[in-house]
C-alpha cells in the first residue's frame, strides 16, 4: 500500500490547535495506519489506502483530520482565481500516443523544500496508483516563469532532442530511451516511433511525457508561479489527478487559475469526453475546453438506508452533521434524505453505500458499539473436511506425525529429485513469472513433499512416520484437483511390508475394503518393489520402497517406504 | 525419598537373577562400562540390562554414574556444505578461476548474496584470499596456499558420521565452535550417558559368585502370564523396580498444530451457527476479480502479485446473464472496455472469496451462515512476514437487516472463544466491501496491538449482478497469523518446515 512520510511539526501547522500525539492517535479512524514514527526527526510514515489518493500528501491528511477532531466542517474551502492566459495547443499527431493533456495554473505561491518533497511524493504516488505506473496518466510540474505560452502537444520521432531533467547535456528521445528510467517506462509508449512532447513557443522542452521532464522547467524553492500539465490515455484518470493537484496546491497558499485547451487543425465536433478512444484517421473536435473543471457531484442517500446498514438511529440532522465531518457537503432534504456534496477531489465515492461509510466514520468508528445477532441457523462442517479427518484421525492412530507443505512447489523437488518425468509442455501446471525457484509449479504428489520434509529431519530421531493431507493438481483435458494422502516411513528396517500394513489398515478402517497391489513401475521407487493400489477395479494410487537414488538425492541416509492414494476417487 | 535397603549378602546372593549375575560378572572384569558395553559383554538385550541395573542398584551392589555428552551431525545444508564446499572455498574458487570482484563472483552464481560477507571474513582469516586496488576498485587475489582449513577438515569428519565432543581434539574443538557459529550447519543433541561401577559390596560380591548355583530360585521381576494362570504369584515375591528411572522416548502420531488451530476455528464457527463450504483453487480470473468489483487494470491483478497459470485459460463457470451482468457494472463504474479473454485466465486463488461468492449466487439463500478456511496464494518474495501460499479463514453472514455493528459483534465474539479479549476496530478499504473495517487485536508476549481480520459489506456492485438481494457481511484473513501469535513464532516459515523438534514437542494444549 501507498506511503507518505509527514513532518510532524508540520502536520500541527496544517491542523491548528492539536498536538502530534493527539493526532497520531485520530489517524486510523480516517482510515490511515501508521507504519512507524522517526521519533529523532519527528517523521510519522503513514500507509493510505490506495481508493484514497488525495492522501498522498500531508495536505490531504490534514484537510480530513481537521473534520473529524471537529476543527472545520463540510467541503473544504477551494475556489478558482480565475482565467490564466495560458494555452496548451494539441497537435492532430498527437492522436495516436498519449491523447489527453489538461493542466493548471498555480500563482503567488511559496515552495519550501519540504512542500517540494510533498508534491513530488504525491506525483509518484498518482503516478503508480491511479496512473497506473504512469500508464494511464501522468504528471508533469513546471516553473511557469520558465515557459512561454502558448505551448504545444505534439508527437515527434526519435532522433528529436532536449536536455532532460537532471541532466546538462542535450540527448535525442532514443538514447533517452535506454536510459534506466526510459527502459522503465518506454513499454507505455508502443512501437510506433512517435513520441509525445509538450514544447513552449520559443522551442524549449517542457516535457516527454511519462518519461522524464526539460531541464529548463524545474521548480525549486524560489519559484512563485506553476504549471502543471497532466498527459494520458485515459480522460478520466487525468481529470481525477488534476483535481487532486488543485486543492493540494490550494492548500499549499497557490492561487489556481484555469487553462485553455484547443485541438488545432480539426474541424468536425464530438463529444471530448468519450470514454472509448476514437477510431485511427477520425477527425478529432477542435473545441477549446477549459481545464481544471472542479464539478462537484450531488448524491442523495436515504437516512433509514444509512441507520439500517450501521445498526444506528441516527436522526438525518445527525447523519448530516457525520457527513460534514467527513469534509463533504449534507443537507437534509425532504422525507428522510439527505442530499450530499462530493467535491471533485473525492474520486473514490462512486455509490450511496460510500457515504455510508462517510457516515461511519464521521460518526466515529470508536462510538459504533459491537452487536452480536442471533444465530438462525445450525452449524455443520462440510462433507469432505469430515472426511478428511477420519483419514487424519487414522493415519495418526497408525503413528504418523502430520507434514504440511505447499502445494506450489518446486520442479527440481516435484521432478529432479523424485527422478519423475516432467510432464509434456501442454499438461505442466507452472505459473507465471514467480518470483523463486521453489513455487514454480502445482505439485501432482504428495510424495516428494514428504521426502523434502524428511530431508530437513535427517539429524532427528529415527524411525520417522509421516503423512500429509493435501490437494494435488492434474491436467488432462481440464484441470483437477484431487485430495490426496500421502505416507512415509524412514527408519534403517523400513520396507515395502512395513507400508503395506498401513495402507491395509487405513483402507479396511476408513473404508472397510480390502487392497489389492499389482506390480507396477514407478521411476520414485525400486522396480519391483512397487506396486499399483487398487479398490474395487480402480487404480487408486501407488506404493513402494523408494529408490536409493532417491534417497541420496533428498540427503538421506535411511531407507524409505512410501504410499500415496487420490482420496477424491474414494469419497466421490 | 525413597532410600534403598542395603543387599543382605548372606540371605540374599542366591535370589539374585541370572541377568543381574551377568551384569555382576561383566562389570568385575570392565568396571564403569555404559549399558551398550555391558550388553555386548553379556549378550543381554539393552532392555535387560536397564532393569538388571535398576535391580542391582537397589540392592547398592552397584553405583550408576548419568554423564552427558554432546553429540554433532550435520543438517541438510551441512552436507551440502561437506559436497560443495563452504562459502569460502567456493569464493576461493570463483576467484582462482579468475572472477576477481565480488560482483563477478556474485554473477557466477556459486555464492548467494547473503553468504558473501561471511565467505570473504573466512578467507582472509584462512589467508586464502588478499584484497589489492586498483583502477576500478578493489579486486580480490588468491593466496598460494589454499590448504583444507581445520573447519573443512571437521566438516569432513561429520559428513561420515555423527562425533561425541568428548572425542574430538583441541583443534577440532576449535573449528566446531566456528562451524557452529554459522547458523544451519551443525546440530548438536545432549545425549545422557548411564556408566556403570560396582559397589564395595558388589566387589565382594562378585568375588564369589562363581560358587554360587548358577539356577536358584528367584524373585520375580515380571508378572508373567505363566505366574498368573499357575496361581504361583501366590508364593513368589516380585521385586521392586526404580520407579524413577528414566524411560525411552515415544514419539506419538500427532495432527500438525496448524490443523489443530483450524479444528478450533472451525468449532467456534460452527458454534456461532455457520456451515462450511469449500471449492477449487485453482480459479477463472473471473471469480476471482471480476466478480469482486476489481477492474481489469487493478494493481492487484498484475503478474507481480498474483499467480496466473501460463498458458491456461478456463471456461468461466457462470451464465451468460451474469457474465453480462458483471461486464456492465464494471463498464458503467470503472469506464473501461471489460474483457472476456481476460476473464478466463486461469488464477491461483488469491482469497476465498469466489467460493464464497459463487456458493451465493449458485444457492440465492434467504439468509445464511457460512465460513471457509482454505489455502489461498499471492505472489510475493518468502520472508520471516510472508508466504507464498497460506490459509485464509472467511466467515459470511447473508440477511436481510445484518448491521455493521452486528459484523463487528460477530468479530469480537470470534476472537473472545479463541482467548482473544481485546479487540478494536478501524476504517479501512477493500475493493468489494463497504463499509470496511479491520480489527486490531492486543497481543501480550508482544506487548503490542497486531493487525487481525478485515471485513466489510459486500458493495451493491457485487451482490446485485449476482442477484443476491440481502445484505452480507463477511471477513476473513490469514490463520498462519493466528498460529504464530498462538505458538509464539517471530517466523512464519517456521509453521511449514516440518521441523520433527518442533512438531514433536509443540503442547496440544495452548492454555
Amino acid at each position: 500500500m501507498p506511503v507518505v512520510d509527514v513532518v510532524l511539526k508540520r502536520l500541527e501547522r496544517l491542523v491548528p490547535g492539536k498536538k502530534a500525539a493527539e493526532i497520531i492517535e485520530a489517524l486510523p479512524f480516517i482510515a490511515l495506519d501508521i507504519e512507524g514514527i522517526d521519533e529523532q526527526n519527528k517523521i510519522a510514515r503513514i500507509e493510505y489506502n490506495p481508493n484514497r489518493p488525495d492522501f498522498s500528501s500531508d495536505y490531504g491528511i490534514a484537510r480530513a483530520l481537521k473534520g473529524l477532531l471537529g476543527i472545520e466542517k463540510g467541503i473544504p474551502s477551494f475556489k478558482l482565481a480565475g482565467k490564466s492566459n495560458c494555452k496548451i495547443l494539441v497537435d492532430p499527431s498527437i492522436r495516436s500516443t498519449r491523447q489527453y493533456i489538461v493542466g493548471l495554473v498555480a500563482k503567488n505561491g511559496n515552495l519550501d523544500d519540504e512542500t517540494i518533497r510533498q508534491l513530488i511524493a504525491m506525483q509518484e504516488d498518482l503516478h503508480n496508483g491511479i496512473g497506473r505506473r504512469r500508464r494511464k496518466a501522468s504528471i508533469g510540474i513546471h516553473n511557469l516563469d520558465a515557459i512561454s505560452f502558448p505551448v504545444t502537444y505534439k508527437a515527434v520521432g526519435s532522433e528529436f532532442s532536449f536536455i532532460p531533467l537532471g541532466s546538462s547535456i542535450r540527448q535525442t528521445i532514443e538514447q533517452i530511451l535506454e536510459s534506466e528510467i526510459g527502459k522503465r517506462y518506454r513499454y507505455i509508449l508502443g512501437t510506433e516511433g512517435r513520441y509525445p512532447v509538450i514544447i513552449d513557443r520559443n522551442n524549449t522542452v517542457l516535457s516527454f511525457p511519462p518519461i522524464i521532464n526539460g531541464n529548463a522547467t524545474k521548480i525549486d524553492t524560489s519559484c512563485k508561479n506553476i504549471f502543471v500539465e497532466v498527459t494520458a490515455t485515459d480522460l478520466k484518470t487525468a481529470e481525477d489527478m488534476l483535481a487532486i493537484i488543485a486543492v493540494t496546491l490550494y492548500d499549499a497558499g497557490f492561487d489556481i487559475q484555469t487553462l485553455s485547451i484547443s485541438n488545432v487543425g480539426q474541424q468536425k465536433s464530438q463529444d471530448r469526453n468519450s470514454k472509448k478512444p476514437l477510431p485511427k484517421g477520425d477527425a478529432r473536435p477542435s473545441l477549446t475546453t477549459t481545464v481544471p473543471r472542479m464539478q462537484q457531484k450531488v448524491m442523495i442517500i436515504d437516512v433509514k438506508q444509512v441507520n439500517s446498514m450501521l445498526g444506528l438511529r441516527l436522526s438525518a440532522s445527525q447523519v448530516a452533521s457525520c457527513l460534514e465531518k467527513s469534509r463533504l457537503g449534507a443537507k437534509v432534504a425532504k422525507k428522510d434524505t439527505i442530499r450530499c456534496i462530493i467535491p471533485r477531489y473525492r474520486i473514490d465515492i462512486m455509490h450511496p453505500v460510500d457515504l455510508v461509510e462517510e457516515v461511519a466514520i464521521g460518526f466515529g468508528v470508536y462510538n459504533l458499539e459491537p452487536t452480536l445477532p442471533a444465530a438462525a441457523a445450525v452449524g455443520h462442517r462440510s462433507q469432505l473436511s469430515v472426511h478428511m479427518d477420519i483419514i487424519r484421525s487414522t493415519m495418526i492412530g497408525a503413528g504418523f506425525l502430520e507434514s504440511l507443505s505447499s502445494g506450489l512447489s518446486g520442479r527440481k523437488v516435484q521432478y529432479e529429485l523424485a527422478e519423475r518425468k516432467t510432464p509434456e509442455e501442454d499438461k505442466a501446471l507452472a505459473v507465471h513469472s514467480p518470483k523463486s525457484v521453489e513455487h514454480e509449479v502445482l505439485r501432482e504428489s504428495l510424495i516428494p513433499s514428504l521426502m523434502q520434509s524428511l530431508s530437513g529431519n535427517v539429524h532427528e530421531e529415527y524411525p520417522q512416520k509421516l503423512f500429509e493431507i493435501g490437494k494435488v493438481f492434474k491436467k488432462k483435458d481440464v484441470i483437477h484437483e484431487y485430495y490426496s494422502v500421502g505416507a512415509v516411513v524412514a527408519h534403517a528396517e523400513a520396507d515395502y511390508t512395513e507400508a503395506k500394513s498401513v495402507l491395509q489398515a487405513l483402507m479396511e478402517l476408513c473404508f472397510g475394503k480390502s487392497v489389492t497391489t499389482v506390480p507396477a513401475k514407478d521411476p520414485t521407487f525400486i522396480e519391483g518393489r512397487t506396486a499399483q493400489i487398487i479398490i474395487d477395479d480402480s487404480i487408486i494410487g501407488v506404493i513402494g520402497e523408494v529408490s536409493p537414488s532417491v534417497v541420496e538425492n533428498f540427503k538421506l541416509r535411511m531407507p524409505v517406504s512410501a504410499f500415496e492414494i487420490n482420496l477424491s476417487l474414494l469419497f466421490p | 525419598m525413597f532410600f534403598p535397603v542395603n543387599f543382605n549378602l548372606a540371605d540374599n546372593v542366591a535370589t539374585l537373577s541370572s541377568i543381574e549375575r551377568s551384569i555382576l560378572k561383566a562389570l568385575a572384569m570392565d568396571d564403569l562400562v555404559t549399558i551398550e558395553k555391558l550388553a555386548q559383554a553379556t549378550g543381554l538385550e539393552p532392555d535387560q540390562i536397564r532393569r538388571g541395573i535398576e535391580w542391582l542398584k537397589f540392592k547398592g551392589l552397584i553405583s550408576v554414574v548419568e554423564n552427558s555428552t554432546f553429540v554433532y551431525s550435520l543438517t541438510q545444508d551441512g552436507l551440502a556444505a561437506a559436497e560443495h564446499g563452504l562459502p569460502e572455498r567456493r569464493l576461493l574458487n570463483a576467484v582462482s578461476a579468475g572472477r576477481l570482484t565480488i560482483a563477478d563472483v556474485l554473477a557466477s552464481g556459486v555464492l548467494q548474496e547473503q553468504e558473501i560477507n561471511a565467505a570473504i571474513a573466512n578467507a582472509k582469516r584462512n589467508r586464502w584470499i588478499e584484497f589489492t586496488k586498483n583502477v576500478s576498485g578493489s579486486i580480490i587475489k588468491p593466496s598460494i596456499s589454499s590448504t583444507q582449513s581445520p573447519e573443512e577438515k571437521l566438516l569432513q569428519k561429520l559428513a561420515q558420521g555423527n562425533l561425541e565432543h568428548s572425542m574430538l581434539s583441541e583443534q577440532e574443538k576449535t573449528a566446531l565452535d566456528l562451524l557452529r557459529k554459522r547458523p544451519g550447519y551443525i546440530v548438536g543433541k545432549e545425549i545422557k550417558t548411564t556408566k556403570v561401577s560396582l559397589s564395595e559390596s558388589g566387589k565382594r560380591l562378585g568375588l564369589s559368585l562363581d560358587s554360587q548355583p548358577q539356577d536358584h530360585e528367584e524373585e520375580e521381576r515380571r508378572l508373567s502370564p505363566e505366574l498368573i494362570t499357575s496361581g504361583r504369584w501366590r508364593q513368589t515375591k516380585l521385586s521392586h523396580i526404580d520407579v524413577q528411572a528414566p524411560v525411552p522416548s515415544l514419539f506419538l502420531g500427532r495432527t500438525h498444530p496448524l490443523t489443530d488451530i483450524i479444528n478450533e476455528v472451525k468449532e467456534i464457527f460452527i458454534g456461532l451457527g455457520f456451515s462450511e463450504i469449500d471449492g477449487p483453487i485453482i480459479q477463472s480470473s473471473f471469480w476471482n476479480f471480476d466478480a469482486l468489483f476489481t477492474p481489469q487494470d487493478h494493481p492487484a491483478r498484475e503478474m507481480q502479485d498474483t499467480f496466473y497459470l501460463s498458458g491456461q485459460k478456463m471456461q468461466i463457470d457462470a451464465t451468460q446473464d451474469l457474465i453480462l451482468n458483471i461486464s456492465k457494472v464494471h463498464e458503467d463504474n470503472w469506464g473501461y472496455t471489460w474483457n472476456k479473454d481476460e476473464a478466463k485466465l486461469a488464477v491461483l486463488r488469491t482469497h476465498t472469496t469466489p467460493i464464497t461468492l459463487k456458493y451465493l449466487a449458485d444457492s440465492k439463500p434467504d439468509s445464511a451462515r457460512i465460513f471457509s478456511i482454505g489455502r489461498v496464494f499471492r505472489n510475493e518474495k518468502v520472508s520471516f512476514k510472508h508466504l507464498v501460499e497460506f490459509h485464509q479463514v472467511e466467515g459470511v453472514v447473508a440477511a436481510p437487516n445484518v448491521t455493521l455493528r452486528d459484523l463487528m459483534g460477530l468479530q469480537k465474539e470470534f476472537y473472545s472463544r479463541m482467548g482473544i479479549k481485546k479487540v478494536k476496530f478501524w476504517p479501512t478499504f477493500f475493493p468489494y466491501t463497504e463499509p470496511s473495517l479491520q480489527s486490531m487485536i492486543y497481543n501480550e508476549r508482544l506487548g503490542k496491538w497486531v493487525e487481525l481480520f478485515g471485513m466489510g459489506i459486500f458493495r451493491p456492485e457485487v451482490t446485485r449482478p449476482l442477484q443476491i438481494k440481502n445484505r452480507v457481511l463477511a471477513w476473513g484473513g490469514g490463520l498462519e497469523r493466528i498460529a504464530m501469535l498462538r505458538f509464539g513464532l517471530d517466523d512464519v516459515r517456521d509453521l511449514y518446515s516440518n521441523k520433527l523438534s518442533w512438531l514433536r514437542s509443540v503442547p496440544k494444549c495452548q492454555l
